[in-house]
């Protein structure tokens, strides 16, 4: 029997569970629901878990086994949910503590879905660990680390260091977070302190609009209209080299793309400043823009600083607007109008095509992965103690 | 304390603002009507009522700081030494200088106690000199009965004081721009009895130099601190004149009902 098959003869099942556990509880009750220490509703509930987690559990266990699948045996996982539902069914009097034990089982429901999220995260995590220990048995640890030169070939003798993509990752980064710090933060202002509740009411959601565009199409943005007019206006006249993917086309655009980050969330901190204070400083004689910048911003800062480093750890994952604005050419250099690219970019180059699991050149995508997973690990903890500071403040 | 505080009379009937005929709107809402009060020189003049009458409305009138608040407007004349307040030429940010205001719920800045209290000289540009400022903050310190207990701590953050030591910082830092009136909204509705008391003889203290406004909800402290009393009742001034007249022979039958707690 297919799992889905399974899955939907339980959920009826379930339900069936349901209408009984409500109807005994009725009429253990004697017509007069007062006398129920729990809800018919809760009862039936009840009865409904009291079928369906022992059969799931069972299900689980036996696919994991190996065994199973077979009509029999999964006729016989349901007889034991079964067994187990007639149990509580036959139990079932008016003191029954129904409410208290479905409590308890959504309760244990909500623990599962965070374990899974913590679990994955851990899974993830190590999976990186195993796949970067074989790189290193396979390629001097310090060479990654500290190489300046990365030119891998598949037919063995490459150079794999990392400094040039870790430089271009954070050159990016940084362009990227140049233009989005100033023009994310003053638009928080302008729309916690000046704007109407209309133009705000509007103009939020058309700024966080930008975060829901696709990022492969900022990379058409990039590669089709940012690029060649750099180069034009820019690159080409003052004598920065006439490369179209450069650099600064890819962190002006991805730049754009992390604004409401930076937006939205100084815009929820600074209205998270107490009116009383901005009260104090106006009550004071002081201007609008005095008290922003005297009081709400200092007792801001905090929060915005954990903002910019969110859109700074989402800046560096970043990948397809770097493949279509900066290129793939991993190099050191100064000028943001030549091509360069980042960590996330080769890690894609890597493990695409025919792929040899044990070759460093493709192995060394995991180690890639865990430093940039490591990056932006410590950038969101940073940016979590930071905020968790900040509620404290004004709790 | 009730005697020590009342030794020291009216020492003048100078108008420092006068209302007239104020209505206030809050959108469709006629918060406040026909309301017409003298603020005297050197005076303490209290606003009573109950919850919801609109004397914290008028008090915020004085000092235009309604204009913060969307959709609300105000009709009539309000005069600060002669001048219309809600006159096109007269700026709400010279204005709240001259008027200044302490609030209902101590409100430090998260800044240091002396950043606190420095903070109005320093945008008005009072101090010419650090140490012209240094005499400021201690000089505004003392006449809030703070000094002593913070002046060895002057660099330590305004938060961390306890509620009495932070609304007395408050009233520090608003007596620090050296206003003309000073307006307190319920300044002691946070405090225990005895914060309370230190407030309400500063109060007392404060009138020798300002006209203070105060609004609160205990009748016994309008009778406490105040020369001046008006009554508010569900957007109108129900009656204005001596404290003691207002206490003791009330005119209108709704203050006599007020004052003596069958209504409210």
């Amino acid at each position: 029997m297919s799992i889905s098959l399974f899955l939907l003869l339980l959920l009826a099942l379930a339900a069936a569970a349901y209408v009984a556990g409500r109807a005994r509880a009725e009429m253990v009750a004697g017509g007069d629901i007062r006398r129920l220490h729990s809800l018919p509703r809760q009862h039936g509930l009840n009865l409904a878990i009291a079928f369906a987690l022992p059969a799931l559990v069972g299900y689980a266990a036996w696919r994991m086994a190996g065994a199973g699948g077979g009509l029999w045996s999964t006729l016989l996982i349901l007889a034991l949910g079964a067994a187990s539902a007639l149990a509580v069914w036959l139990a079932l009097k008016p003191e029954t503590r129904a409410r208290n034990e479905v409590e308890a089982a959504t309760k244990l429901f909500l623990i599962a879905c965070s374990v899974i999220a913590v679990a994955t995260t851990i899974g993830i995590f190590l999976s990186l660990i195993f796949e970067t220990i074989a790189f290193f048995q396979k390629y001097p640890a310090a060479k990654f680390l500290f190489g300046t030169k990365w030119a891998p070939d598949f037919r063995g003798g490459s150079d794999l260091g990392v400094i040039p993509l870790l430089w271009g990752t954070l050159y990016v980064s940084a362009i990227a977070l140049a233009v989005a710090v100033p023009v994310g933060l003053f638009a928080a202002i302008y729309m916690s302190e000046y704007a109407s509740p209309r133009v705000r009411a509007l103009a939020k959601p058309a700024i966080e609009l930008l975060a829901g565009i696709p990022t492969i199409v900022y990379g058409l943005f990039a590669l089709i209209t940012v690029g060649p007019m750099l180069r034009d206006w820019i690159a080409q006249p003052l004598g920065f080299g006439t490369s179209g993917a450069s650099v600064a086309t890819a962190g002006l655009v991805m730049g754009v793309m992390i604004i409401p980050f930076v937006s939205s969330l100084s815009d929820d901190i600074i209205n998270a400043v107490p009116q009383s204070l901005r009260d104090g400083s106006l009550g004071l004689g002081a201007t609008p823009s005095e008290t922003i910048r005297q009081v709400v911003l200092p007792a801001a800062l905090p929060g915005i600083v954990g903002a910019v480093l969110l859109a700074a750890s989402r800046a560096i994952g970043e990948t397809m607007i770097v493949v279509l604005g900066a290129g793939a050419a991993a190099k050191l250099s100064l000028n943001p109008f030549e091509a360069m690219t980042t960590m996330t970019v080769k890690i894609v180059s890597q493990l695409t095509g025919d792929t040899d699991f044990a070759a460093p050149e493709t192995l060394v995508a995991f180690a890639l992965g865990l430093t940039l997973f490591l990056i932006t690990l410590a950038l969101n903890i940073l940016a979590l103690v930071i905020v968790r500071k900040y509620r404290e403040q004004y709790e | 304390m009730k005697d020590h505080l009342e030794r020291r009379m009216t020492t003048t009937d100078l108008n420092r603002m006068t209302a007239r005929n104020v209505q206030v709107y809050y959108g469709q809402n006629h918060a406040l009507k026909d309301v017409d009060v003298d603020i005297l020189d050197k005076t303490v003049t209290a606003f009573i009522g109950p919850s919801g009458c609109g004397k914290s409305t008028f008090l915020r009138c004085l000092n235009r700081m309604n204009d913060t608040i969307q959709g609300a407007s105000v009709e009539g004349q309000i005069l600060l030494e002669g001048e219309d307040i809600y006159d096109r030429r007269v700026d709400p940010v010279q204005l709240r200088a001259k008027v200044g205001m302490v609030f209902q719920k101590p409100n430090p800045f998260p800044k240091s106690v002396y950043d606190n209290v420095a903070y109005g000289p320093r945008i008005h540009g009072l101090a010419r000199s650090k140490a012209e400022l240094d005499q400021i903050v201690e000089s505004s310190l003392r006449r809030a009965a703070l000094w002593n207990e913070v002046k060895d701590r002057l660099t330590a953050p305004g938060t961390g004081l306890s509620g009495g030591q932070q609304q007395r910082l408050c009233i520090a830092r608003a007596v620090a721009t050296n206003p003309e009136v000073l307006l307190m909204d319920e300044p002691c509705s946070a405090l225990d009895p005895i914060a309370t008391a230190q407030v309400e003889e500063l109060i007392d203290e404060l009138r020798a130099n300002f006209s203070v406004v105060i609004v609160t909800h205990s009748m016994q402290q309008a009778a406490r601190v105040s020369q001046k009393t008006a009554f508010f009742h569900l957007g109108h001034l129900v009656e204005y004149g001596d404290t003691t007249q207002i206490f003791t022979k009330p005119r209108d039958p709704r203050t006599e009902a007020y004052i003596t707690g069958r209504i409210g």
